[in-house]
């Protein structure tokens, strides 16, 4: 049985939104310890993840765009 | 009243992108109305691009502080020479002159004064950081610059000063230092520089005294 694409989108918006919510809090470390170390930080896991989740967000709402009639 | 600085900006985007994204984790459904939707649209991809674009021009920024420069073990004894005291040593006589801005002292005079240089600085820095972290950090004294230190540097702040101007020495040079076939550093004239190897029998300025 599939899930219904109401229950879809709620999934895939829980999933962005933790990935946005990791992706900036560890952002908002990066900002605050600054050290070179940090650059790597926002840019290797804070950047990424952002990057992820809001690729996630914008492909949810493209297959449900795509799914309606 | 002054105005919030970038900075405040950028963590008050933050938290305010993190805030919204909680409140959609938590009640997806409030996305089942039009207004709810827009509410993710901002929550979900335009704050957090705005943050992400925001942090890394902050990064970049903070990249330029002296104190990231020299907070790698490697580049203590360069940060050290800033303070010897005597004028003979260039960066020491610019930084405690405020020639160059002291919070930014290493960017202003090792970055590129040309197109893209400051593109070029940056990748140089980030193969630094590779270098601390995934390579093998040379010994302070083996540290050298990837080119000769080019003259473009020293005259985009000198050229047209009075003091640099008024020197019949440099304009009678002025031709061959613009075209770098005589260094202002390496030439007989300008050529103390970091010295790191006689910090140990210099004198040290304190900027309390």
């Amino acid at each position: 049985m599939s899930a219904s694409p109401a229950n879809s989108m709620a999934r895939n918006l829980r999933i962005a939104g933790t990935l946005l919510l990791l992706g900036l809090l560890v952002t908002i470390v990066s900002l605050i310890w600054k050290s070179p170390l940090s650059f790597l930080m926002f840019a290797g896991i804070g950047g990424l993840l952002v990057l992820l989740g809001v690729a996630l967000y914008l492909f949810s709402l493209a297959s449900i765009a795509s799914e309606s009639p | 009243m002054t105005l919030p600085g970038p900075e405040t900006l950028l963590f008050a985007a933050l938290i305010t992108a993190v805030v919204l994204i909680a409140i959609v984790v938590v009640r997806p459904s409030l996305t089942a109305t039009r207004g709810g939707k827009i509410f993710a649209f901002v929550a979900f991809f335009l704050l957090p691009v705005l943050c992400v674009f925001a942090a890394g021009s902050q990064h970049i920024e903070n990249s330029k502080q002296t104190t990231f420069c020299i907070s790698c073990h490697v580049m203590g004894p360069y940060g050290r020479s800033l303070y010897v005291d005597d004028p003979q040593y260039i960066p020491a006589a610019h930084f405690q002159n405020h020639r160059v801005p002291a919070d930014e002292a290493c960017y202003t005079c090792h970055t590129d004064y040309a197109l893209y240089g400051g593109i070029q600085a940056k990748i140089r820095g980030l193969h630094h950081i590779y270098v601390q972290y995934l390579g093998t950090p040379p010994q302070p004294d083996q540290i050298k610059l990837y080119v000769p230190y080019n003259n473009r540097e020293c005259l985009h702040c000198h050229l047209g000063a009075r003091s640099f101007m008024s020197n019949a020495i440099h304009m009678a040079i002025m031709d061959s230092l613009k075209s770098n076939e005589m260094s202002c550093v390496t030439s007989g004239c300008h050529d103390t520089i970091h010295n790191i190897d006689s910090l140990g029998k210099v004198k040290f300025w304190s900027p309390a005294q």
